[in-house]
């Protein structure tokens, strides 16, 4: 099941349900919005952030699950300097 | 006299898995001295390890050949005569081919070794490249050690020969420590009291004495950067210099007796020193705050037990490449290693009479040395990290906690980003 995230410059993310309750504070906000219905999908609006720097806040759970408990090797999460400052603040909000 | 904070149970304490060891060789019948491997190194490109072996011999080591030499034949790894094989003078182009062991002879006992590139680590703000690389042909590698007598011998680590003999100091070299930055240039620490900078890449000009230090200066670091340098010595003395101006920043005070080993976070933004007085501080080197303590004896002891034999003396602090985790090494025989959010190790390892770790580059591994002569080598816990702490890291690495401060963000974030929570 998915949900779908909008950022600052309209710019539609369908993200995996899973990935983004990882977060708790986006889960109270989908419990919020009311029940699921099969395949419908919510929209959660991040309307404060840019697309490139929501693009690797909704990248990272996928990291995250696919290395957490592996014991191959992790590779560098690759996070460009110059969107640091913007990417702090986004990923503040998920905690993530 | 306890070895944890009294709420943590001991037993819930994971240890780590070991990779593998290397045991020193028998001594050879003339060496009177013992086997003291008061030092490890990891190559900063990850291609070599370098392991004084005592009898005043180091061993340079192809570091993924020995990951697999562990892998394959189990955890011992014996070193047998035949693999051994003496420095060459006129080797080919060792860069080309795979590379090789070297053992080398330095002539007197081996207190530190530290290995230089010129070529900068990768993510440190870089000055002056160009003019550095003009000056070679090719990549260098090379190999400082500091000896007994007060020389620092410096050799070339893909040809095993010698380069450079730098005679200065009038007392053992403590300690070595090149710049990250490619610059090849190299920080001596010395039971003379003084710290030296030479200049490799001028043939090993001494360009500066550090004086300040009123008793044994026992290691330095330098910053990510560059651009500070930290000194620890007898008698408490914690000090950071600037290396651009080579005047000292400021004393940080808090240790109760001699602080002996040094190393800065990846970032830069955090410092970490281990003391005889049973405690590992993390520092932020900008202003000097302490900003966690990492306790080896419980109770704490009061300072007159801390300033003396407590027997719990920590010798040895690394931090790892992920900028999370810190191994501390302590008398009471583990190895410890810690997360820079808890106060109590997530991970410990058994190791009697250790002396040295250090994280290997990629820093899934950590070696440690013994009295004795040996290396022990364990894996590193490995956390994913989290996006802030990537974000934090990034910022972090050019921007001091002053001008942090002065950022226009919400107070949860800006103490996040201060590393104070």
């Amino acid at each position: 099941m998915y949900v779908k995230s909008v950022s600052l410059d309209d710019h539609e993310f369908i993200i995996k349900r899973q990935h983004v309750l990882m977060s708790r504070m986006i889960k109270a906000i989908l419990r919020g919005l009311g029940q699921f219905a099969e395949n419908e999908i919510k929209e959660v609006s991040f309307r404060v952030n840019s697309s490139h720097v929501l693009a690797k806040v909704h990248a990272c759970p996928s990291y995250v699950v696919g290395y957490t408990n592996n014991s191959t090797e992790i590779p560098e999460f690759p996070t460009a300097p110059k969107i640091a400052g913007e990417l702090l603040m986004a990923a503040n909000f998920p905690d993530c | 006299m306890a070895s944890f904070p009294p709420r943590v149970n001991e037993k819930e304490i994971v240890r780590s898995r070991t990779i593998g060891e290397l045991l020193a060789p028998a001594a050879p019948f003339d060496k009177k001295c013992g086997r003291e491997n008061w030092t490890v190194a990891f190559a900063p490109d990850g291609s070599y390890f370098a392991w004084s072996q005592g009898h005043r011999t180091v061993k340079l080591v192809p570091w993924s050949q020995c990951l697999k030499n562990f892998l394959l034949h189990g955890t011992k790894n014996i070193t047998n005569s035949s693999s051994l094989r003496l420095s060459r003078q006129n080797s080919d182009g060792g860069q080309k081919n795979k590379p090789r062991e070297h053992i080398i002879d330095c002539g007197d006992i081996v207190w530190s070794l530290a290995f230089g590139s010129s070529v900068p680590e990768k993510q440190s703000r870089c000055v002056n490249i160009e003019w550095h690389r003009f000056r070679f042909g090719q990549d260098q590698l090379l190999l400082a050690t500091g000896l007994n007598n007060g020389r620092i011998k410096i050799w070339d680590v893909y040809t095993g020969k010698l380069l450079l003999n730098l005679v200065d100091h009038t007392e053992v070299v403590r300690d070595l420590t090149f710049a990250p930055d490619g610059s090849l240039i190299l920080v001596s620490a010395s039971r003379d009291k003084t710290l030296r900078v030479w200049d490799l890449k001028d043939d090993g000009n001494m360009m500066k004495v550090l004086r300040g230090h009123q008793n044994w200066v026992y290691s330095c670091a330098f910053s990510p950067d560059s651009s500070m340098l930290c000194s620890v010595g007898a008698s408490k003395a914690v000090f950071l210099w600037n290396m651009d101006k080579y005047t000292m920043i400021r004393k940080l005070e808090g240790h109760h007796h001699d602080v002996v080993a040094c190393d800065f976070s990846p970032d830069g933004a955090l410092l970490a020193t281990a003391s005889y007085d049973t405690r590992v501080y993390i520092w932020d080197p900008h202003n000097g705050d302490i900003l966690m303590e990492f306790g080896h004896l419980f109770p704490p002891p009061t300072p007159i037990f801390a300033g003396g034999a407590n027997d719990r003396w920590v010798r040895s602090v690394s931090f790892s490449h992920d900028g999370l985790h810190v191994a501390s090494l302590a008398d009471d025989k583990m190895v410890r290693f810690w997360r820079i959010d808890e106060d109590y190790p997530v991970q410990v390892a058994p190791l009697s009479n250790g002396l040295c770790c250090a994280f290997s580059t990629d820093g899934s591994v950590l070696a440690a040395g013994t009295h004795d002569g040996s290396v022990y080598f364990w894996a590193t816990p490995r956390q994913v990290p989290s996006l802030q702490h990537l974000c934090r890291m990034s910022i972090r690495r050019v921007m001091p906690t002053q001008e942090v401060q002065e950022l226009p963000i919400p107070s949860k974030v800006l103490e996040f980003l201060s590393y104070r929570i």
